[in-house]
């Protein structure tokens, strides 16, 4: 039972961090498909920094370099108004590639236990974050300002609000976020592998969806998939076939997208210029 | 000017993550053109390559000009692979490949069919629901190679290999230099779908759909059908280049037999431009660097450059071709 909760930890708090990573974004109005390929180079800009400068400024680095590449997100999509869909598919096949082409030079090796992010503090983190999340989003005015710009972006620019400049700051928030999912991925299995985040970066952003695109309920969709797996670990297919297990969080979203679960609860501006 | 930057800044990235990585750009550049096009044997690879990535392009494309992304390919392909190996082994012979292959073609299809259904009637943005129709694909061939489907004596999970009267020979062979029968199939496929949608009724239908579903419903199409009908036919031709990859190249289905080239296909289908025609060219694009990537491996480059390359390329051109109107500057 302890065991099965601890699994349903661990599965369960990367998937909290990356499905508000994608909050962040969406719901200051950019599409992201590309949490899966940010997620991934923050696991190996964890494994690059952490092995050579220790854990607090490897995470820290971590967090300021994947926020460089969640800038570039920002970038292709507000300034040069690509399409968010294909700037999203784009980043995930640069992180694929360059990961996979980087890593015997700079994350060749295992982590040793002196180099390891802090695990607790990203546990602790990863806990808090949707409340704090929900705060920002209800209580203050950037929260405002940045739901705003995720609903109707026109109405907000004509009061006066810039939602290029909100996204940008969204952006940065999606970037320390998928920065802490990497970095706790490393604690747990403190290796690079290619392609290590294993589709995480698509079961978050289905829980988002599933969650109606807010914090808390988001954090508790994650918190269902992440049980789901960590039963289907402690039973590994005994009574049902792991496959079906595995497919469940994308058949439940799946329903809850086509509107059986409820309303649809897309932002209206999301993917709007 | 801006995309100037855009290319420069691509470039720059190129040649410093080689130089980073401690190669030569110039020789790698030179091992990728040779690896990929260099000798009959390099070519019939790029081939290879090129031809599931050319008929999967063609799908996303169909699906593109009906204004959905099918992000699905992925998915339609290896259902399309996993049930067509089924049929061709049940049946057999010349009719177990073509059976096999419209099996495929309708197993891709309905697989595409709740995403169209979703998008035109429950309003579900067809690129989530696709995402989950992948995953969920990927698990149900798994639980199947590794059960019904499962060759008798097969220790990992995969299908029996197809008895030679049920694969598919290559068309012509001189020397190393093959062409397969399937890549034919693939320039039909193109060639059809171009005459499609330039020439018919339903084709002009499915683009006016695409391009201004509004104006589009205000001059009589019902939009919302066409869209089921784009994703329909555009998971049946992914199913199609499943059944063909087992045909021709695998002669068995075994689960992670996809490299992702659904994915690619997104690529190959966006850098067409709009013209079916410039399948054949971007498919080629994709299909070389894929073979050339792998002869990179021989100079200790790891093949994940050609990736990053396809990726900077899918970003210059979307940042021209693929630029949305409206809000600010507007």
């Amino acid at each position: 039972m302890i065991d099965l909760l601890k699994q349903c930890i661990t599965m369960s708090i990367p998937l909290v961090l990356i499905a508000l990573a994608g909050f962040f974004s969406e719901r200051g109005g950019v599409i992201n498909i590309g949490l899966e390929g940010k997620t991934l180079l923050a696991c190996f800009f964890s494994v690059a920094f952490t092995s050579r400068f220790g854990p607090v400024p490897g995470l820290l680095l971590t967090i300021v370099a994947t926020s460089i590449v969640s800038l570039l997100h920002w970038l292709l999509t507000q300034v040069y108004r690509m399409d968010h869909i294909i700037s999203g598919m784009a980043i995930n096949l640069l992180a694929a590639g360059a990961t996979s082409f980087f890593k015997f030079k700079f994350a060749p090796d295992g982590l040793d236990d002196a180099h390891v992010p802090p695990k607790m503090l990203l546990y602790a983190l990863g806990i808090t974050a949707p409340a704090v999340l929900w705060w920002l989003s209800h209580k203050t005015r950037f929260g405002l300002q940045h739901r705003s710009a995720g609903s109707d972006p026109d109405k907000a620019r004509l009061l006066g609000i810039n939602p290029q400049g909100i996204r940008f700051a969204a952006l940065i928030g999606t970037g320390v976020l998928c920065a802490l999912a990497g970095s706790l991925l490393i604690a747990e299995t403190p290796q690079f592998t290619d392609g290590m985040t294993s589709g995480r970066g698509y079961i978050a952003l289905a829980a988002l969806i599933l969650g109606g695109w807010r914090p808390i309920n988001a954090a508790l969709a994650c918190l269902l998939f992440g049980a789901a797996s960590a039963l289907q670990i402690q039973y590994n297919g005994q009574y049902i076939p792991s496959e079906a297990w595995k497919s469940l969080p994308y058949l439940v979203t799946l329903f809850a997208i086509a509107g059986f679960l409820g309303r649809n609860r897309t932002p209206a501006g999301l993917g709007k210029p | 000017m801006r995309v100037v930057w855009l290319v420069i800044g691509g470039i720059i990235l190129f040649i410093a993550s080689l130089w980073v990585a401690g190669a030569n750009p110039l020789t790698a550049v030179t091992q990728l053109v040779t690896g990929s096009v260099g000798s009959a044997s390099a070519i019939s690879g790029t081939i290879r390559e090129l031809t599931p990535l050319l008929i999967l392009g063609v799908s996303v494309f169909l699906a593109l000009k009906a204004g959905l992304f099918n992000i699905g390919a992925e998915g339609q392909f290896v259902i399309g692979s996993c049930f067509g190996a089924a049929t061709m082994l049940a049946l057999g012979g010349p009719i177990g490949v073509v059976a096999g292959v419209l099996v495929g073609a309708i197993a891709g299809g309905l697989w595409a069919l709740p995403a169209g259904y979703i998008k035109a009637f429950r309003n579900g943005h067809e690129v989530i629901t696709t995402i989950m129709l992948n995953n969920i694909a990927v698990n149900l061939t798994k639980w199947l190679v590794s059960g019904p489907f499962k060759g008798e004596k097969a220790v990992s999970a995969t299908t029996a290999t197809l008895p030679v009267n049920t694969q598919l020979t290559p068309l012509i062979k001189i020397g190393q230099f093959e062409l397969p029968q399937a890549v034919i199939v693939g320039v039909l496929l193109t060639i059809g779908v171009g005459y499609w949608l330039s020439k018919t009724t339903s084709g002009y239908e499915l683009r006016a759909a695409g391009a201004n579903p509004t104006a589009a419903e205000f001059a009589g199409v019902k939009t919302k059908q066409v869209t089921v009908k784009a994703m329909f036919f555009s998971g049946a031709i992914a199913g199609i280049a499943g059944a063909l990859q087992v045909a021709q190249f695998e002669h068995r289905f075994y689960d992670g037999s996809s490299v992702g080239y659904g994915f690619d296909a997104l690529g190959v289908a966006l850098l067409a431009g709009g013209n079916a025609y410039g399948l054949f060219a971007s498919s080629f694009l994709f299909g070389a660097l894929n073979k050339g990537g792998t002869s990179l491996m021989g100079l200790g480059i790891d093949k994940g450059i050609t990736t990053m390359v396809l990726a900077i390329v899918i970003i210059i051109f979307a940042a021209v071709k693929y630029r949305q109107r409206g809000g600010q500057n507007d």
